[in-house]
């Protein structure tokens, strides 16, 4: 039986690929300094205990790059090791994986409520995000609703007992020249991990090493633990690019967003 | 779960492809996402805003009656770092569009492709 679905599953993707005529087109020069440059063929090494600058994905030829923008690990292959509370929580997700969804259909709390991403979350929006450093703390800047996470770096230990917040509590530490290790707890469980639908617990711990091969590639190891949700940690790697003539822009998850709903359902505009 | 898996394929396929979800943040299954259609009309007015650039224009029909459509692009930030900005598109401007329609047949676009007023096309996204 799993086989004709799997089979049937191939032939569906591969329609709508062909059915899908958005082909990769290259960018012209950027206007106001904000157009697209492409890494040089060969890059200049990474500077020293530095991250600054804007990222943006782009998965390197041949990496594992699908799963990164909706969810972390191939959920045919290797999909996460779920607790019996977490496989239960996951079965009432309405996922808004893979674009084909509305919003009455979805229950993906980002998309039907605004709600913030939370981490890792974040990294699932298709906008890039800024590092700036300070001497006692790295701002991670997301141009997806402006969110801001503030990294401390001054020697400070993670709280015993934090407060939920959205976006949750983190430290960091830089564990050689390339490499940045963040911890951040105190996550609310009001999000999802990814647009699948997957559930975390206030006992969730994201752990983010952030190493910068050269000056122009950056990769992302993620590595969530919650031993509420997750029977065995989840890891995954982003890869990004860096985008130095970028400016970060607006977006905004508000009013407009929500309207899209009048679209949908057959409106020239979001008025209602 | 099936749903699940028939999204994780799609997605699969997509990016195999080299396309990618059009609208970035919303889903597309309002659309036909199964046939595209090209239009030709005359840009009434452009909105470069956030979350999704929409560009009105006026098509003329076989019955030479004029309808308005609206076409749905992605986000501002993302058409800007492509080389947009608000006047790349103008009233007046004519304009070939390839997307998909509103499913319950609404003048209602989700833009695949769009060509200006010389015919050449605009990308529709940052790269």
């Amino acid at each position: 039986m799993r086989m004709p679905v799997i089979r049937s599953m191939l032939a569906a993707a591969v329609a709508l690929a062909a059915s899908a005529t958005l082909v990769a087109q290259g960018a012209p020069a950027g206007q106001g300094g904000r157009g697209a440059t492409a890494p040089a063929a060969n890059p200049g090494p990474a500077p020293a205990k530095d991250l600054t600058g804007i990222w943006f994905m782009r998965n390197p030829p041949g990496k594992n790059g699908p799963w990164t923008n909706f969810t972390y690990t191939d959920p045919m292959k290797n999909p996460p090791s779920l607790t019996a509370w977490g496989e239960e929580e996951f079965k009432k997700a309405r996922d808004s994986n893979g674009g084909n969804y509305t919003l009455d259909q979805t229950n993906d709390p980002v998309l039907t409520k605004c709600y913030p991403p939370g981490v890792p979350r974040v990294y699932f929006h298709p906008y890039p995000f800024e590092v700036l450093q300070t001497p006692k703390q790295t701002l991670l800047i997301y141009e997806y609703d402006h969110w801001l996470r503030r990294v401390a770096t001054d020697g400070r230990s993670l709280p015993n007992d934090p407060d939920l917040l959205w976006m949750g509590t983190s430290v960091g530490k830089w564990i050689d020249d390339r490499n940045f290790q963040v911890e951040t707890v105190g996550l609310n469980t009001r999000t999802w991990l990814d647009r699948l639908g997957h559930v975390h617990s206030e006992q969730l711990k994201v752990t983010e090493n952030f190493r910068r091969i050269d000056r122009d590639h950056l990769e992302l190891d993620i590595k969530m633990e919650d031993p509420k949700a997750l029977a065995k940690p989840w890891t995954t790697t982003f890869y990004y690019e860096n985008r130095p003539q970028w400016e970060l822009g607006e977006i905004s998850c508000s009013g407009d967003y929500l309207d899209w709903a009048a679209v949908e359902k057959g409106g020239k505009d979001y008025k209602k | 779960m099936t749903r699940k898996l028939m999204l994780v394929f799609g997605l699969i396929a997509v990016l195999a492809f080299g396309a990618r979800p059009v609208l970035a943040h919303h889903g597309g299954a309002a659309f036909d996402q199964a046939n595209t259609q090209t239009l030709t009309g005359t840009v009434t007015r452009m909105d470069f805003v956030n979350p999704h650039v929409v560009v009105y224009f006026n098509v003329k029909g076989a019955d030479g009656a004029t309808t308005e459509w609206s076409g749905w692009l992605t986000a501002p930030n993302k058409l800007q770092r492509a080389g947009w900005d608000k006047h790349t598109l103008n009233p007046g401007d004519k304009v070939t569009v390839t997307g998909n329609q509103q499913k319950n047949g609404s003048p209602v676009l989700q833009i695949r492709k769009i060509a200006g007023p010389d015919g050449k096309e605009l990308p529709t996204f940052e790269s």
